[in-house]
């Protein structure tokens, strides 16, 4: 699995994921969630287009991230749902539970102006 | 299983329980660093139901100390506690569990046969 932080207008980052996001992989994901969330960027999208996969671990991780960014008045957003995985949170019944958004532009937009002031 | 009737997504929802089944022992049955073994075996019943088993020989699992997050409530503010087993119970029609001193765990799933 490879992580891809990407810097977006706004002060916010987009965090690219690809490959499965699993119990052995997920890892990774934590890592450079919580490393982000340490340096205070609490107003993260996460790009899902290229993710194949993602079993309970890799929800887990993101829940946690949302948590934290969310108890500091961020967020944490996911775009570019692959269809796989956009079943699979919907047979999970987590689709709702997540910001979702169709492309990293509408997901950067739907944080409040003030996010964006760093 | 697609050959006996089941389609893609069933197939897929049976494959990550497994996926689920089998993290959830090295992760608490045996402990992420332990070694140890775990057998998976499936068969097709009478009736056509699907039935997965997997056994480990790790620590005793009790799936009423796990909190189960509440299905189609409340998901906003769950524990992230719990999720695998939760993942399983909707992803197949039947989750039990059962300890023996001798055998060990014995996690059976079942997926009912396609209308």
């Amino acid at each position: 699995m490879r992580v891809v932080e990407e810097p977006l207008a706004g002060g916010v980052i987009c965090v690219e994921v690809e490959g499965r996001l699993d119990a052995a992989t997920v890892p990774v994901l934590e890592k450079a969630l919580q490393h982000l969330l340490a340096d205070a960027q609490y107003h993260l999208i996460v790009d899902m287009n290229a993710v194949s996969y993602v079993s309970s671990s890799g929800l887990r991780a993101l829940l946690a991230a949302r948590r934290q960014a969310r108890s500091w008045g961020g967020d944490v957003y996911l775009c570019q749902l692959s269809a796989r995985v956009r079943e699979i949170l919907e047979m999970v019944g987590f689709l709702s539970v997540f910001g979702v958004y169709a492309t990293r532009e509408e997901a950067r937009g739907a944080f409040p102006q003030s996010a964006s002031i760093v | 299983m697609q050959a006996a009737g089941w389609d893609e997504d069933e197939t897929f929802c049976v494959q990550m329980a497994v996926d689920e089944a089998c993290s959830n022992v090295i992760e608490h049955a045996y402990g992420a660093d332990a070694q140890g073994e775990i057998q998976v075996s499936c068969c097709i019943r009478d009736q056509g139901d699907l039935v997965v088993s997997v056994r480990d020989t790790g620590r005793p699992f009790d799936p009423t100390a796990v909190p189960e997050p509440p299905i189609g409530a409340d998901l906003e503010n769950l524990s992230e506690g719990g999720l695998g087993l939760y993942f399983m119970r909707k992803l197949m029609d039947e989750v039990t569990f059962h300890f023996d001193e001798r055998e060990g765990n014995m996690l059976t799933m079942v997926k009912r046969r396609p209308k």
